[in-house]
């Protein structure tokens, strides 16, 4: 199965890493889809068959937390796995996240192997490795 | 404090750019040019933000490892978002290490243009100056209002 994944984070450049670190990743992945903020993504949401939500928590217009929220109050959406990918490292701050339905964080700096190891936890058998596949790679 | 500032700001350099910043004593002497300033507000019980000055030189190198791409390949406004990225990154990461209260949050980061020649480098209780091989590096946490 190929993942359709949307990347949620309003910097333009980490947008385009993230994306690069998916393509080497081994994820199946179908298209990339890429929003600058909450609002953005819906938007994406309502038109796209997205299977994987990749987001920032700290945006402006609609921030992570409330992408979460309309995502998890919607029927169509509210199974979509999301992994926040994020500045924010304080537990007290991620801990409610995690109860209420991200599936897990990846703190920036990251790299490309955290984001791999993360997603490869969180879908399993939709994992398509490669040989070699994060070797000699310009990241 | 300064402690967990310059750990965060080596923690994202070495990650993120493969880049290895020094704490030398000369580094206030590495300022010249144009520069980019780029900062994080940090907003809570007290106002602060937290920032880097570079000269453009090094944002283009860092844009460049971050992208993968040849230093003149690099757009101006891709190398801006990368210091607004990169100061959003070690604000993140100061916080963390600083076990900084809940109630403290961080908004969008800020950047402006500025000559860097034009500048006073000191470093002092709340600036600090390192080098990145010829390239001067400020990082800063300072009160707003």
């Amino acid at each position: 199965m190929a993942y359709n994944v949307l990347i949620v984070d309003d910097s333009a450049t980490m947008r385009a890493l993230v994306r690069k670190v998916l393509k080497i990743s081994g994820l199946d992945l179908g298209e990339c889809f890429e929003g600058a903020n909450g609002l953005e993504a819906l938007e994406i949401l309502k038109e796209n068959w997205i299977d994987l939500v990749l987001s920032d928590l700290h945006m402006p217009e609609m921030d992570g937390a409330a992408l979460v929220k309309a995502l998890r109050q919607n029927n169509l959406w509210q199974t979509i796995p999301v992994v926040l990918i994020t500045t924010e490292g304080r537990q007290e701050v991620l801990a409610p996240f995690l109860e209420n339905g991200v599936q897990a964080y990846i703190r920036k700096p990251f790299r490309p192997e955290d984001i791999k190891e993360k997603l490869q936890s969180i879908l399993g058998e939709a994992w398509v490795p490669h040989a070699g596949e994060l070797e000699g790679c310009d990241f | 404090m300064l402690e967990n500032l310059k750990a965060a700001t080596f923690e994202v350099l070495e990650t993120m750019f493969f880049i290895f910043p020094e704490g030398l004593e000369e580094a206030a002497n590495l300022f010249h040019g144009p520069g980019l300033r780029a900062w994080v507000p940090l907003v809570g019980p007290k106002n602060f933000r937290i920032g880097l000055t570079l000269p453009v030189s090094l944002a283009r190198e860092m844009a460049a490892n971050f992208l993968g791409l040849e230093k003149d390949e690099v757009p101006p406004d891709r190398m801006e978002d990368v210091v607004k990225e990169t100061a959003n990154m070690v604000a993140g990461s100061f916080l963390t290490k600083e076990q900084v209260p809940e109630a403290y949050n961080l908004k969008p980061p800020e950047a402006l243009r500025l000559d860097l020649d034009a500048q006073d480098w000191q470093e002092n209780s709340h600036h600090l100056l390192l080098a990145v091989e010829d390239a001067g590096l400020e990082v800063f946490l300072e009160k707003t209002k």
